[in-house]
């Protein structure tokens, strides 16, 4: 069951990836396209205020899956990781939940700076809020496989 | 915001209003060793959730209006910093 719930808690971090990916980067400053669009330029030139709805709840659910999986990370998990002694991945995997927990705490500020026109004068700290965001998913689900890949990887 | 000054403080300063033993599978408000590891993590998130809803809730729409909108990503940013900062001592 465990495993199932791990596998799920995977499968909507990657789901989570996408729409925050391409919001990301139609955020970045660009000058306008001349001519057919590249590969790049079609991905950047989504309508990503589409995807904040989806976010917000792909993030909770997310997180909402972590959060029944820690008890299970914490009794055997962490505990192999310090009679191992790898401090370093205990200490990115710390850093992972507050990640998560201050990202919870972003979501409805981020919610409320998409539901702005894109021209307004939050745009800025829309950008930046969905790059802080985008962050802390990348950190988490990049941890999350590392430790959960950690025995394999090591010699 | 605010929910992400509540949870620093709150791990910084190791509070939590309760902890979740995953041993035993029970949630104490008072510190049992006899039950094995703590989790305060949901403690932290409850607390912060609660304290930043009350303070949403009291402070009038007026007023959070008149901050600048930069404060909304300049405050989280600052406060994932500490955090780094504070945690850095798993690598050294």
């Amino acid at each position: 069951m465990i495993v199932v719930l791990l596998i799920v808690h995977g499968l909507l971090a990657v789901t989570l990836l996408g729409p925050l990916n391409d919001q990301d980067l139609s955020l970045v400053p660009s000058r306008a396209a001349v001519g057919p669009l590249s590969f790049v330029g079609r991905f950047r030139g989504v309508d990503s205020s589409a995807y904040a709805n989806a976010i917000v709840v792909l993030f909770v659910i997310t997180a909402i899956g972590g959060g029944l999986l820690y008890p299970q990370y914490r009794l055997d998990v962490r505990t192999a990781l310090e009679d191992l002694q790898l401090r370093s991945a205990n200490g990115v995997f710390e850093i992972k939940e507050h990640l998560v927990a201050i990202g919870l705490g972003l979501l409805p500020t981020y919610w409320l700076f998409w539901r702005a026109p894109l021209g307004s004068p939050q745009a800025v700290a829309r950008r930046y809020l969905t790059w802080l965001l985008a962050f802390i998913v990348w950190w988490s689900f990049l941890v999350g496989h590392v430790l959960n890949n950690i025995k394999g990887l090591l010699p | 915001m605010l929910f992400g000054i509540l949870y620093l403080a709150a791990f910084y300063m190791d509070w939590s209003p309760f902890r979740y033993y995953p041993d035993t599978r029970k949630f104490h408000l008072q510190i049992t060793p006899q039950d094995g590891p703590a989790i305060l993590w949901y403690g932290w998130v409850a607390a912060a959730v609660v304290g930043s809803a009350i303070v949403a809730a009291l402070v009038p729409r007026s007023v959070a209006e008149r901050l600048r909108p930069s404060w909304a990503w300049v405050v989280p940013l600052a406060i994932m910093l500490l955090m780094m900062i504070y945690e850095r001592r798993w690598f050294v």
